[in-house]
């Protein structure tokens, strides 16, 4: 029975060979159970005017052609420029007698061959799904027809197959949208690498500066530049609860370039937070290293300048006091001027203990910095102090060479700082650099942040202060100001008296003095012990001399 | 007629499955000499237990291989030739076709001459992958080591000629070239100094044309002594190395009109 429906089928189709206009399948279907073996015919059309080729995607890109709607595609004919040489202005203005004819005739002598402009060559572009769909580059694939042919069977309605050469092969890549790095940035991220925790924050940072690059044509060094952008990412920032807590604040000096590079950096790296992850990993980042946590400072810098706190703004100006007091490498003059100046707004009691280091000369300030930030941090800024001292030395030239007319103003003990910046590290002071140092200086100065003694604050800004410092250093609540303008008269042994016969009686330097007037027996905190010592000095104004490398005071009397 | 760079994507919409074959070269050679309507074979596609075979068998008259040489009769293609099926694995190929549209009528047209905006099209998907192998046999063999002899050949050979070649290069006296040269020159005669505004007016429209004029051009065109003509240009024009080797003379500032230049004359 079978084999007679067999025929039956063999026989109809037969007929319909007979009949039809093509030359069907001859389809002979051979018997046993398991196994059908069908014979189809191959034609290889001759007359096809249409080029098959073959459009590749790469598995992952997932592309199903199913969900297209609609596509285009063109050739890219960016590369004809280049191959096209541009002919200069032909005739009158600057074009030469003969000069083709001149450019052809060397070209033959060196045996220059230049690859002709082929429109069949040049990559697709398709676009698919219009203007919000996806974009694909096809880039033609070389060499597939140099060894064997492919060849496309389709299956027509005879049941025929057709064969079509196959013209060319070009492979489809996505084209991404998003905006990507640049190569110089992305090799300055590259560097960065082993730093930056927070990968969201670069893309961020690239597209703010992309914004204001069309509104200015300067790159962000720019100070207006700056100003916009500080302006833009506090509205990224806001968001950041950390900055407060940094109370770094926001040093918006417009007027120093230091700033500027700061922010630049910045910038570039751990910059504008955007979601709340970003908070986690803005702190991450702070612990990373020194020039992370530089830009930990500036986070706290621009919250400050967007929050409605008085006193960020009032710190404005001031902090355009460049205080360079750490930049060692910076002139001497500037140092000197700087100084002066800072003396004025800088309220910080590290710029403070810098300073005052600096105009009277001693070293053991850094020491006794170092000894306090021990203590209170328990961090090992250990290493950043003794890079502080070797700055504060040089520093401390500079500064005496001034006199001390700001007297009055210097130390943070005794200083009518009347500067309303409240105890905020010095973030001009390094922000205006971009040495190590500075940022070792920042580091410590945002860690240090909350033991400014504040003296010279008004109550106003103390108030404030205080609840905004909560330094990441973890150091203790802010010392409450004793010395306002005086040194500590508390104190028993620390006197300018006593400070006088000791440097009577030998040549000190300002470590051994300060080992002399031990916070144990004085009762003092180191800091205010600093402090009280840089104002005895001052007073005093010692001789001094340099034994052993080393700056020791002394007096005669 | 569709826009240019419109895709037609009916081949994708009804996902026609086409097969990617690859098939060796002198297999596509024999194709092309099919005639009528191109039939060149027959695919023998064989359910096997779920596996399937494919093979190939190649018509009769297209074993015929053309070669160069006395082998030609004896060697012929074979006929059987299996297919090795493979998966499309993760790539997805799709298949599109370019039709050259430059007239109403886009079969007519030439194929892809580039000229006219070309109709894209897809046709559809690759489902399946093969290969064409031929069936090893002994005429396959002799097909490939005549192929293989064929390649060795070197592009260039030595050949040894029966005479030598006698035509090229003869000695002579002078050459036929040189006399005409030599003719020419005396006929032109030395250069005469002709007026200094006519060779001004000359000068100044040819610095219209071009602004940067080599001194042999110039005397080219103006036929002038090669002194006097300096002594023109210097009075006239400026002579600047230009950076580049040649020197060149140009028009001074002032007498310059080009478009681009501020004109101030």
């Amino acid at each position: 029975m079978r084999d007679m429906k067999v025929f039956c089928c063999l026989f109809i189709q037969f007929s319909q060979v007979i009949n039809g206009t093509s030359c069907s399948a001859v389809m002979t279907s051979l018997g046993s159970s398991s196994s059908s073996t069908t014979e189809y015919v191959v034609r290889v059309p001759k007359n096809t005017s249409k080029k098959y080729n073959i459009m590749a995607f790469n598995a992952g890109d997932k592309v199903s052609c199913s969900t297209w709607t609609q596509a285009r595609m063109e050739r890219d004919m960016s590369n004809r420029r280049i191959y096209g040489e541009e002919e200069t202005q032909e005739g009158a203005a600057g074009s030469e007698f003969g000069k083709k004819q001149r450019e052809e005739a060397r070209r033959k002598k060196y045996g220059i061959v230049t690859k002709e402009f082929k429109v069949e060559d040049q990559p697709w572009i398709l676009k698919v799904n219009g203007k919000a769909g996806r974009r694909f580059k096809g880039l033609k694939k070389g060499g597939v027809t140099e060894n064997a042919s492919y060849y496309i069977f389709t299956q027509c309605a005879d049941g025929a197959f057709e064969a079509f050469p196959v013209h060319s092969w070009y492979n489809f890549t996505p084209q991404a949208k998003h905006r990507t790095l640049t190569a110089e940035e992305a090799e300055e991220e590259w560097g960065r690498r082993n730093k930056v925790v927070n990968h969201f924050s670069i893309m961020l940072q690239r597209r703010l500066r992309g914004q204001e690059r069309g509104e200015e044509d300067e790159e962000e060094g720019e100070k207006g530049g700056k100003k916009k952008k500080k302006g833009g990412r506090g509205g990224d920032l806001r968001i950041h609860d950390l900055e407060d807590d940094l109370e770094m604040s926001s040093d918006e000096s417009d007027g120093s370039n230091g700033d500027d590079d700061e922010a630049k950096s910045k910038a570039k790296k751990d910059k504008g937070p955007k979601g709340k992850g970003k908070k986690k990993k803005k702190k991450g980042s702070d612990l990373e290293g020194f020039e992370d946590s530089d830009d930990g400072d500036f986070e706290g810098l621009e919250v400050d300048y967007m929050s409605d706190e008085s006193s960020s703004e009032e710190e404005e100006p001031e902090k355009t006091k460049p205080n360079k007091g750490e930049d060692v490498p910076k002139g001497i003059d500037e140092m000197s001027d700087s100084e002066e100046e800072s003396e004025e707004e800088n309220k910080n009691e590290e710029d403070g203990k810098e300073e005052e280091e600096e105009e009277d000369g001693k070293k053991t300030p850094v020491q006794v910095e170092k000894k306090k930030k021990k203590d209170s941090s328990g961090e090992s800024d250990s290493s950043e102090d003794s890079d502080i001292e070797g700055e504060a030395a040089s520093a401390l030239f500079m500064k005496k060479r001034t006199p001390p007319k700001r007297g009055g103003g210097r130390g943070s003990a005794g200083s009518s700082r009347t500067g309303s910046r409240p105890g905020t590290p010095s973030i001009d002071n390094a922000a205006t650099s971009n040495t190590l140092r500075a940022a070792a200086n920042k580091l410590e100065q945002g860690k240090r942040q909350t033991t400014v003694p504040s003296s010279e604050t008004p109550a106003a800004k103390r108030l404030k202060m205080e609840p905004s410092p909560q330094s990441s250093s973890g150091n203790g609540t802010p010392q409450p100001a004793s010395g306002k303008s005086t040194p500590s008269s508390s104190d028993v042994l620390l006197t300018e008296d006593a400070v006088r016969r000791y440097l009577i009686r030998k040549p000190m330097t300002t470590k051994d003095l300060l080992k002399k007037f031990q916070t144990k027996r004085t009762g003092l905190s180191s800091e205010q012990t600093v402090n009280v010592l840089a104002q005895i000095l001052k007073r005093l104004n010692p001789e001094r001399k340099n034994i052993n490398d080393k700056m020791h005071f002394y007096l005669t009397e | 007629m569709s826009d240019k760079g419109e895709v037609d994507l009916t081949g994708a919409k009804q996902n026609t499955g086409v097969w990617l074959v690859k098939v060796p070269k002198y297999l596509s050679q024999q194709w092309a000499k099919a005639t009528g309507r191109g039939e060149v074979g027959k695919l023998r596609i064989c359910k096997n237990q779920g596996k399937a075979e494919v093979s190939f068998t190649l018509n009769e008259e297209l074993t015929t291989v053309d070669t160069i040489g006395e082998k030609a009769s004896m060697v012929r293609a074979p006929r059987d030739h299996p297919f090795t099926l493979q998966t499309v694995g993760g790539q997805t190929l799709t298949v599109f076709t370019e039709n050259a549209s430059g007239q109403s009528d886009a079969e007519a047209g030439g194929s892809g001459t580039g000229t006219g905006p070309d109709k894209i099209a897809l046709e559809g998907v690759v489902v399946q992958r093969a290969e064409c192998r031929p069936a090893v046999s002994e005429n396959y063999m002799r097909l490939k080591k005549l192929q293989i002899e064929e390649l060795s050949k070197p592009m260039r050979f030595s050949q040894q000629l029966d005479k030598a070649v006698t035509t090229n290069y003869k000695p002579v006296a002078n050459h036929a070239y040189n006399l005409y040269y030599e003719k020419k020159k005396k006929e032109e005669g030395k250069r005469a100094r002709a007026d200094k505004q006519q060779v001004l007016d000359m000068l100044f429209s040819a610095f219209e044309k071009h602004q940067y004029y080599n001194i042999k051009d110039l005397v080219d065109i103006t036929k002038q002594p090669v002194i006097y003509l300096k002594e023109i240009l210097r009075d006239i024009g400026i002579y600047n190395v230009k950076g580049t080797h040649k020197n060149t003379w140009e028009l001074k500032p002032e007498y310059r009109h080009y478009q681009n230049e501020e004109k101030s004359d």
